[in-house]
């Protein structure tokens, strides 16, 4: 009798509660880890992604005047629970952001089917640039691959040659996010001839990573190159303090530039590297609506505003907004569908101009995408940790397509046909 | 009343040692399965199928399988993840290096290998026992994990080191990957562990089950009276890995459809055991109670906040989750030390001499 209870209350329950988040406006759910051990890099990225569809709702009254319900479900990064959420919320969701690359890789298989936009600013799965085969999948600006290309063309600075004979340690998370730039970085030591070390952190070692640490210092390489997500950054930087490796040869991916964990060495961290798409422009219009609007007006939980983390948060859902508005405008309804979502999201177009009409200057590079391009490709800026805070030191940098878009074909095909029968998108030319 | 057992009389051996000797207990069986089989199918929404009634079967008969080994032959184990994990990397091989198989028979054969694993890393329990066993087990969960990590050929050399599962169908119909209805998943599941607990009801019951009880309760005594301890224990290992390497492929191709190393890691053999322990060790279905209480009802605590119209961050609405399970787990195990399994034996206890107690 109890099993049955049990399993009849929980089946009640769902069935009669599952379906019922029905919301008013425009549902874009966040998939969030605010809990977990990836909490401490996730919490400033999410509050800067609700806090700028905060600003929109009470300073425009939303977009195209629909009110956007930004609602959060929390996955603690576990793809479980992520499953649950994507679930949960698909129903009426026009898209879904996963936040994690296991979560990514599991729904990706299931929107054909379920024919709802992903949405994965800066993350996820390199071949998803490949708008042909994955027809539901969007990672604007950059992929890493991009951000492994630009991270070698930054150390060769312009002239690929000086790499020759070179030795660069990739220091990455022994996951599926830290074997993305493998292949770029493979094919690229072969062409340019630069000897790469691939060093495994697996992620029960994240912070204890002596081993890895003594293994570099052994090596001596000419660059570090590092792909590390939440604790695993904060270690490897103490880590190259205390061995005393010169941290102007320390270079890391976009989610390795988080301004606590450099807060920790300070001073000693200077000349630290990240490759960034987005800059924190404190000062720009954006921000001061964003403080008379969020900040002051009490509706904010963010800890710090100016740093990178919270500023490409508001970044990644100015992507979507746009993405909605453009699609209200193209299609003459305000409550828009997840095809119609798609259709926004396929045909982004942040040029300088309208980056300035949203007060936005300098904070993201100017990039459209497009039916065969999903990424859009931006390029992306080289910021250096100067003691206190990460400001930028190069001009803007550019993905080698060459190299990349034959890769990312190969991938993206090999990835149609293990999945087959993988329904291509024909309209793109 | 209900369970008023008073004129229900047995004429033969055989109806005496029926699996369901009182008549209410057969009644009930029937319900909960005409519930399983016909009616949530019927109601269950998509989020239902994934996130209920599908993890909660296949948990289960991951606890089943652990439970054979712990609870029915005493040894302890700590690789329950890693030899899922086995299950599913066999499944994914047979499937990708043959593709003409018939999916349902790759999900049983894929037991086959995971139970072969399993003898292999049994062998030090028939010197060791108890935590050293545990250890020696906990031995096995790193080490595969670290082979599924660096073993390429595994995942097909794939650069993300996942596994995706494929598109995979059964006569026209899709049973595996993005295309599959989860209906015909669930059904799946439902017929492969339905199966399996029915073997493991009768085989605890026979020779095998009485000899494995034994050598949990008294390995000298059960040698002393003629049992091979050796063949004892490792037929309990081949036959709890097995279970277990099935219910991992059934993990990853009827439900999660695509799995990284790491999945398969301690957590995942801590989840299943706690399931074992709390639903009751040396109990086949304490599994099911145990896997509703730790799979199930966290998924429905999650959806009470918003159903009851009240708005909290997410956020705390998980925090506030993980705190009222481990209540919950603390609260059941002070009530009744050896789980939900034995809850329930009190109560029916209890509903039989109901109204008169002595």
């Amino acid at each position: 009798m109890k099993t049955f209870n049990k399993l009849a209350l929980a089946t009640a329950l769902s069935v009669g509660f599952g379906a019922c988040a029905i919301a008013e406006g425009i549902y874009a759910p966040n998939l969030t880890y605010r809990t977990g051990p990836f909490a401490s890099t996730g919490i400033p990225l999410m509050d800067g992604q609700k806090d700028y569809m905060t600003l929109l709702n009470e300073r425009d009254g939303g977009i195209g005047g629909v009110q956007i319900n930004f609602e959060e479900c929390e996955t603690g990064y576990s793809t479980e629970k992520g499953v649950e959420c994507y679930e949960r919320t698909k129903a009426d969701a026009v898209v879904t952001q996963p936040w994690s690359t296991g979560i990514t890789l599991q729904v990706l298989p299931k929107t054909n089917t379920d024919m709802i936009p992903i949405l994965a600013p800066g993350y996820g799965f390199s071949p998803m640039a490949n708008g042909k085969v994955f027809k539901w999948a969007f990672n604007p600006p950059v992929s890493y691959w991009d951000g492994a290309s630009m991270i070698v063309d930054f150390i060769a600075d312009g002239d690929k040659g000086s790499l020759k004979g070179k030795k660069i340690v990739l220091l990455h998370l022994d996951h599926p996010f830290g074997k993305e730039p493998i292949p770029v970085l493979e094919a690229m030591a072969e062409a340019y001839d630069f000897e790469l070390k691939l060093i495994p952190v697996g992620l029960k070692e994240m912070q204890n990573q002596s081993a890895q640490w003594l293994q570099i210092r052994r090596e001596r390489p000419d660059n570090v190159i590092m792909w590390g997500w939440g604790a695993m950054n904060a270690s490897a930087i103490a880590e190259a303090v205390k061995t005393k490796y010169p941290m102007d040869q320390f270079i890391g991916v976009w989610w390795a530039g988080h301004d606590a964990d450099l807060k920790q060495v300070g001073e000693a961290g200077t000349g630290y590297k990240s490759i960034s798409w987005s800059v924190p422009q404190s000062d720009a219009p954006m921000m001061a609506d964003l403080k008379t609007h969020v900040l002051d007006a009490g509706k904010s939980t963010a800890e710090d505003p100016d740093s990178v983390f919270y500023q490409r948060g508001l970044v990644m859902s100015m992507f979507l907004a746009e993405g909605i508005a453009a699609a209200q405008a193209e299609f003459g309804v305000a409550e828009i569908n997840p095809e119609q979502m798609r259709w926004g999201l396929e045909n982004l177009n942040i040029t300088d101009e309208r980056l300035a009409e949203l007060g936005m200057t300098g904070m993201v590079p100017p990039f459209s995408t497009s039916c065969s391009n999903h990424t859009g490709h931006s390029g992306a800026w080289m910021l250096e940790w100067d003691g206190e805070k990460f400001a930028p030191v190069s001009d803007l940098l550019m993905a080698d397509a060459a190299f990349i878009e034959p890769l990312e074909m190969a991938e993206s095909m090999a990835y149609a046909e293990a999945n087959a029968p993988w329904p291509m998108n024909e309209s793109c030319e | 009343m209900l369970y008023r057992t008073a004129g229900q009389f047995k004429t033969s051996y055989r109806a005496d040692q029926a699996l369901f000797p009182i008549k209410q207990d057969s009644f009930l069986l029937g319900i909960i399965l005409i519930c399983a089989w016909v009616v949530f199918p019927l109601t269950a929404s998509e989020f239902t199928f994934q996130t209920i009634l599908t993890p909660i079967l296949i948990y289960s008969l991951a606890a089943l399988g652990l439970n054979i080994l712990t609870g029915f032959a005493g040894q302890l184990s700590l690789g329950t993840g890693a030899f899922m994990g086995v299950g599913a990397y066999a499944c994914y091989k047979m499937i990708t290096l043959m593709p003409w198989m018939n999916p349902v028979i790759a999900i049983l054969l894929s037991g086959v290998f995971s139970a072969g694993v399993g003898v292999a890393f049994g062998i030090p329990s028939l010197r060791i026992k108890g935590f050293y066993l545990a250890i020696a087990t906990l031995a096995a969960q790193f080490f595969l994990v670290w082979l599924f990590e660096k073993w390429s050929w595994l995942y097909n050399d794939n650069a993300s080191g996942a596994i995706q599962v494929p598109n995979l169908d059964m006569f026209g119909l899709y049973v595996a990957g993005p295309q599959a209805s989860s209906i015909t998943q669930y059904y799946l599941v439902l017929i492969i562990v339905s199966l399996l607990t029915y073997v493991a009801i009768n085989l605890t019951r026979g020779n095998l089950g009485r000899t494995w009880k034994a050598t949990r309760d008294m390995d000298i005594a059960a040698e002393l009276i003629g049992i091979n301890l050796m063949k004892s224990k490792l037929t309990a290992f081949a036959v709890s890995s097995y279970i277990v390497g099935v219910s991992g492929a059934l993990f990853v191709f009827m439900w999660r459809g695509a799995a990284e190393p790491n999945l398969f890691d301690i957590p995942l053999s801590f989840r299943v055991l706690f399931i074992a322990i709390i639903g009751g060790l040396g109990s086949i279905m304490g599994n099911y109670l145990g896997a509703i209480l730790i799979v199930g009802l966290p998924v429905v605590l999650n959806t009470v906040p918003a159903a009851l119209g009240i708005h909290i961050e997410s956020a705390l609405v998980e925090h506030l989750n993980i705190m009222i399970i481990g209540s919950l787990i603390i609260f059941f195990l002070i009530i009744e030390p050896h789980g939900l399994a034995q809850l329930w034996r009190l109560i029916r206890e209890k509903l039989i001499i109901w109204p008169f107690p002595h």
